[in-house]
């Protein structure tokens, strides 16, 4: 290439004067790493422009000055490299955009404070619950056990408990473990008694009444376990007053159930 | 720590890059004349206007002195064609207005500007004045592209004449440029 025609064709003053087309001042700047005499010729110009600029130069407002240092003071508390701001009819539709994002994100914060804290409650709730399930299991389960014994055991005599005449609905089982004289009693149906009043468990042995011990119609469902006995020919239920009695009101039987030893 | 009164070039640009609010005062005092005397040949109409683009452009300095890179020309080009786009920004927002208020057409304002590049001379300034010293049909390219801002597209459909010719004469008028800058 020749440079001296090339920095003849004028390229020079188009470039430093800004008149230069995107894809020249790319050229230009490209030759000018190849070919140091383009930079000088470059700068001879740019300084005869400067100096000539110079000499022209014209005294500007005065208040133009303040108002740029003021302006520029501005600028130096904020560290350099900011964005340029926008001008103030601009930043009002990212400002509203900001302050509806803050109330969203208040928003959502609360809902999720609240969320959690009604999460809280439930959780606590729910090991309650659980808890309270796991006992009631453990009890059934005990009872299950408990049951399977006393029904499984082969020794054990299971006696039905018929109702009487005056309280013919009445029933319940008593298993009777006659080698080891352990007696239970399953509740299956018996009338609510006034809270002054018990049903007591009897043993009749040869015509005699033992004591067995009391309980409520509310202990149904589950065994029993009354005092023991080696002998009984049969069982019987009657109503006493509370705590029960020596001997019973026979009167107020309600059930009765032989077993075999009655024979 | 003295205070230096001068600088070279390159220790004002770097005081410039760490922000140094003395460094731009001195700039201020050194460039703002030149700088604008190039707006007042452009920005025509409004003495106002003017300062408002020297304003504008000193405050772009400051923000943009980052940008400068002095493998691609020396500061005060740099400035020089800050305060040329600033002007001719100003220039565009007003003439646009102006078209708008008065419903003409585009080729009217393309028209009206070349009247004026050619009427403008009377009271020339700065680098105006040394226009005057080339051939009419080169100056109006030159005013029409630096002065206006156009492009040489534009200004071959202003002129009406080949975007070849355009190219070239505005080239052979800054050659001439120079030689009259000596």
């Amino acid at each position: 290439m020749n440079v001296q025609e090339y920095i003849e064709s004028g390229i020079i003053e188009s470039y430093v004067m800004g008149l230069a087309s995107e894809s020249e001042r790319a050229e230009f700047e490209r030759l000018c790493r190849e070919y140091p005499e383009l930079v000088t010729a470059r700068r001879r110009f740019e300084e005869k422009l400067e100096g000539y600029a110079s000499e022209n130069a014209e005294v500007p407002p005065p208040d133009v000055k303040m108002k740029v240092l003021e302006a520029v003071k501005s600028f130096s508390m904020e560290p350099p490299r900011k964005p340029e701001p926008q001008p103030a009819r601009m930043a009002v539709l990212p400002r509203l955009v900001a302050a509806a994002s803050i109330v969203l994100l208040l928003g959502m914060g609360f809902l999720y404070y609240q969320t959690r804290q009604e999460n809280e409650v439930l959780t606590r709730s729910n090991d309650r619950l659980k808890l309270s399930l796991d006992t009631t299991r453990e009890i059934l389960k005990r009872i299950a056990d408990e049951q399977k014994d006393v029904v499984k055991n082969p020794d054990v005599t299971v006696v039905s408990m018929i109702g009487t005449q005056v309280a013919p609905r009445s029933s319940a089982n008593v298993y009777w473990d006659s080698a080891r004289s352990d007696v239970y009693l399953v509740v299956k149906n018996m009338p609510m008694l006034p809270s002054d009043q018990q049903y007591q468990l009897w043993a009749l042995i040869d015509s005699k009444p033992k004591d067995l011990g009391v309980f409520d119609a509310t202990d149904d469902k589950v065994i029993l376990k009354m005092k023991n006995t080696q002998k009984a020919q049969a069982f019987a239920i009657t109503i006493e007053k509370k705590g029960g009695s020596p001997s019973p009101t026979l009167q107020r039987m309600q059930s009765i159930g032989r077993t075999m030893q009655s024979q | 720590m003295g205070i230096p009164i001068t600088y070279t070039e390159q220790e004002l640009v770097q005081a410039l890059k760490e922000r140094n609010n003395q460094a731009f005062g001195f700039l201020y005092d050194n460039y703002a004349g030149a700088l604008y005397s190039i707006i007042k040949q452009i920005v025509t109409d409004n003495p106002e206007s003017a300062g408002d683009v020297l304003q504008e452009v000193f405050i772009n300095i400051w923000r943009k002195i980052d940008t400068y890179d002095p493998t691609k020309g020396r500061l005060f080009t740099w400035m020089l064609n800050i305060a040329r786009n600033a002007s001719i920004d100003m220039l565009r927002s007003k003439g646009y207005q102006n078209a708008k208020k008065n419903q003409e057409l585009p080729e009217n304002v393309y028209r009206e500007a070349a009247n004026q590049a050619i009427l403008q001379h009377v009271d020339s300034i700065g680098l105006k004045k040394l226009l005057e010293k080339l051939r009419p049909e080169h100056r109006i390219l030159v005013e029409l592209a630096y002065f206006k801002g156009f492009t040489h597209e534009e200004i071959a459909e202003i002129v009406g004449i080949p975007l070849g010719t355009v190219k070239t004469r505005i080239r052979n008028a800054l050659q001439q440029l120079r030689e009259y800058l000596k």
